[in-house]
């Protein structure tokens, strides 16, 4: 180590210019090599954005005749065939959806998600109320008072002509949280 | 930007910490043999990488860990070259390991005072093994949960304390969700930290002790290297020749071009230099960042590419779900330890204690052994022992690990098991696209309601001791698994049961009589004969009266051909009641008819089918002239008492689904 410097037999160019193509290379190739294993993991990682649309659904909830005559909301529960990533379930619960029967052969259905910041909305007296924040709805849906909610419950759309017939068919759509429009998701 | 540098490195002096690791002195220049603990470094930051975001999409259990990983490889997008850069990595981390190690002993670092840095060192290595270990079972495919019995079942053996730590170690004495849970935490968990501990204090020693001076570079030396990196290239160029049919030209291609650039460069040494024996580098010091971080940065990326290699040419293997009742012979451990695998198989090893000797006192010796070289090499005699003895390991384990492989290649049961396992998996990925998703009790449940996967097995074990399944090229009656009888044939045929082809082999009397059909059965002086000799039926006859009945099974794969020849099968039927031939005199055809022989309605169809299984002497089929035909469902008897039977209506309805040949089946789906 203390012997005097020979000089490079072949590489006779200047250090400083090789020392710099080094670092260039070693800073490139580093990033390449980082970038693959993360690149992989992000794109794996993102893939709900690209893949999981939530998907519409049309279920049957109950016979007209079940609901309560006097305008009270009865919740009932979504069940439906549904894929949780690999797992196929046939009767997954889904969510759960309030009916109430109006006049003589018309029933709104509201989703018991709350718009506020999705809690579960409950029957307090004759409103809707959610125990998070405490947002109040009258039980046509409409914001009450000093509801924090931003917006009325989410209506949900039930199948007339199938009404007709007695049957109460619910599209069961889940809106966005914490906006006063109703956007799907 | 200066003044927020500054200011960042007066409160936490990360300036200094950086040119401290950076400007780091190395000794006689940066040299290319000293990579090897930074492809390592890499290696395992590649693994933590990977590691991580597949554990954002794995679920240990034993009813979602198969599941899971069959959704990284097939259910995403990248998922599997994420998975096979993790699987690849592991792999080549060995060589990488072996390769540090020898350079480490070769050049003298691992002598005094080194000792502790390369003692931490040997414990990285089994650290790194164990990691290895457990995450072969994660997947819980019949690969690593059978090589993961092999490896807890030698833990058993631990004198003394052997069944507790089993126990500990699986999490009971049955595999199943602890297993994993406990694998899983020692994989991600436990194993990693260890090595992030354990790879912090050998940099520091290693930076506390600096770079230990290997011999000065001699063109000689250098030759010498590049001979040996031209024969391993052409070693592999050569192979991949061989096997050029079963490969994607690039993959000849690759290496190819690395011999050509070794020989290239070989060339170009010859060409320059004048003197053998000199330096050919002079003894300047250089420093780690740029000149050794370069060196080390091409070879981390060589080490990436052979990983990138193989995922995008061998894949990642996913076998079938693990299935504790289906053995799996063909389920062997990563081959790294294959060496040790076929060591067990030699004589000294056999027994109980031969079982101990091999497992447990020959590695622990072997491991001891590689403990003590730094004191074994404090003298220069002692210096040359650890070389041999490191080359002898190695030797040996390349040796052993290379017979292990040749001894399963030279195996036919070892590859028809490997053709099975892999036919399997490929049967349970279609099932689940068939099925669109996993049923919640596992991708297991798809391949135990599968016809195709169950019916074989099942037909082997309840009905292949008197039926055959179809024959083999030279004749012999197989077992519906592809396996021969193992008794002589003493009931029919089943292949292609109720189809044309076989109501006509039963119409036509040198099958009826033959093995093939009712030679060995008491029906061979039955009435049927008789009938068939007084008959004299031509081969249109036969034709008629096959496609007439064989129309009552309902056959999926006949679909097309019955509605083609509806006019022909009427005939057919029409021809039965007729006074001719008569079959209604003893038969029951389309409800109508005699009590003699068995009712022909609806007649091999899947429900007539069941029923005959469950009961063949009940008085719609044989009756009282049954032969041997067990009863395989619970019967009652003519003097009304219940007769067990053998199976369940499930295991009979698989049987006669894959019989019938009515299964999921992705062509039929489309």
């Amino acid at each position: 180590m203390n012997e005097p410097l020979l000089e490079d037999p072949i590489e006779p160019e200047d250090p400083q210019r090789r020392q710099f193509l080094e670092k260039t290379a070693s800073i490139v190739l580093g990033g390449v090599m980082v970038s693959v294993p993360v690149g992989a993991g992000v794109a794996t990682l993102l893939e709900p954005l690209a893949s999981d649309k939530g998907s519409k659904l049309k279920v049957r909830l109950a016979s007209i005749d079940e609901l309560p005559s006097d305008g009270t909301p009865k919740l009932y529960q979504v069940v439906a065939e549904r894929k949780d990533a690999w797992t196929k379930y046939p009767n997954k619960p889904i969510g759960s959806v309030f009916l109430r029967r109006i006049d003589e052969g018309k029933v709104v259905a509201f989703s018991s998600s709350c718009p506020h910041a999705g809690c579960s909305v409950d029957v307090k007296g004759s409103a809707f109320f959610c125990p998070c924040h405490a947002s109040s709805f009258d039980f046509d849906g409409s914001t009450q008072g000093k509801s924090v909610s931003p917006r009325a419950l989410d209506e949900l759309e039930v199948d007339s002509e199938l009404l007709a017939s007695g049957e109460v068919w619910v599209t069961f759509v889940k809106f966005k949280a914490g906006v006063a429009d109703k956007i799907e998701v | 930007m200066k003044s927020l540098f500054s200011w960042l490195e007066n409160r936490t002096g990360i300036g200094a910490i950086t040119k401290e690791a950076l400007f780091e002195r190395v000794p006689g220049g940066a040299r290319w043999r000293y990579v090897w603990g930074s492809t390592l470094t890499f290696a395992i930051m590649i693994q933590f990488i990977t590691g991580i975001f597949l554990w954002m999409a794995y679920s240990p259990s034993a009813s979602t860990a198969w599941e899971s990983v069959y959704n990284i490889q097939y259910g995403s997008s990248y998922g599997w070259i994420l998975r096979g850069i993790h699987h690849w990595t592991a792999q080549i981390m060995v060589v990488l390991l072996i390769l540090h190690l020898v350079q480490v002993v070769i050049d003298s670092a691992y002598r005094a005072p080194r000792e502790f840095n390369f003692w931490f060192g040997v414990i990285l290595l089994f650290i790194t093994l164990a990691t290895s270990l457990t995450g072969y079972l994660l997947p819980w495919d019949q690969k690593g949960f059978w090589a993961t019995k092999v490896a807890t079942n030698l833990a058993g053996i631990v004198p003394f304390i052997g069944d507790d730590l089993q126990k500990i170690i699986i999490g009971g004495s049955d595999y199943g969700h602890h297993t994993l849970t406990r694998f899983f935490a020692l994989h991600a968990g436990i194993l990693p930290a260890s090595l992030i501990a354990l790879i912090a204090l050998h940099i520091y020693l290693f930076r506390r002790h600096g770079i230990t001076e290997a011999k000065p570079a001699t063109r000689a030396g250098a030759l010498y290297y590049w001979y040996l990196m031209a024969l391993g290239s052409l070693g592999l160029a050569t192979a991949a020749y061989l096997f050029r049919d079963s490969n994607p030209p690039w993959v000849l291609w690759i290496p190819s071009l690395l011999a050509v650039g070794v020989i290239v460069r070989i060339i170009f040494l010859h060409l320059c230099g004048k003197d053998d024996n000199s330096a050919r580098r002079p003894k300047r010091d250089g420093m780690f960042w740029p000149d050794q971080i370069f060196r080390d940065a091409i070879v981390c990326f060589a080490v990436l590419g052979a990983v990138l290699f193989f995922v995008f040419w061998k894949g990642t293997e996913l076998t079938s779900p693990a299935d504790p009742s289906q053995p799996y012979n063909a389920a062997r451990p990563d081959w790294y330890f294959m060496s040790l695998f076929l060591m067990l198989k030699f004589e000294p090893f056999q027994g109980e204690f031969g079982l101990v000797l091999g497992a447990i006192i020959v590695p622990g010796i072997l491991s001891s052994m590689l403990f003590m070289m730094p004191l074994i090499g404090l003298k220069k005699v002692g210096h040359w022992v650890n070389v041999v003895l490191l080359y002898v390991l190695i030797g040996g384990f390349v040796v052993l690990t290379v017979m292990a492989f040749k001894k399963d290649a030279s195996d036919p049961a070892f590859i028809a098991d490997v053709n099975k396992a892999h036919e399997q998996a490929g049967r349970v990925k279609e099932l689940i696209e068939f099925n669109d998703g996993i049923p919640p009790e596992g991708a297991l449940s798809l391949l135990y309601s599968d016809p195709l996967t169950q019916g074989p097995r099942l037909f082997a074990t309840n009905c292949a001791s008197c039926h055959a399944y179809g024959y083999d090229d030279d004749g012999n009656a197989l077992d519906g698994t592809n396996k021969k009888l193992s008794d002589k044939q003493s009931a029919p045929d089943l292949k292609g049961v109720g189809s044309r082809e076989w109501i006509t082999k039963v119409l036509t009397i040198e099958h009826y009589e033959s093995d093939e059909f009712f030679g060995n059965t008491k029906f061979k002086d039955g009435k049927m004969l008789e009938f068939l000799e007084d008959a004299e039926l031509e081969e249109g006859d036969v034709a008629g009266l096959a496609a007439a009945l064989s129309s009552e099974a309902k056959l999926k794969v006949q679909e097309d051909v019955d509605n083609k020849d509806a006019e022909l099968i009427a005939d057919g039927f029409v021809w039965m009641g007729e006074d001719e031939l008569a079959c209604v005199d003893c038969h029951k055809i389309k409800g109508e008819g005699g009590k003699k022989g068995p009712d022909l309605t609806s007649y091999m169809s899947r429900q007539w089918l069941i029923d005959f299984i469950g009961n063949s002497s009940h008085e719609r089929f044989y009756g009282d002239d049954n032969d041997r035909m067990p009863n395989f469902l619970d019967s009652v008897t003519s003097e009304g008492d219940i007769k067990p039977g053998k199976l369940d209506q499930k295991s009979v309805e698989l049987i006669v689904d894959w019989l019938r040949g009515e299964y999921a089946d992705k062509k039929a789906k489309e």
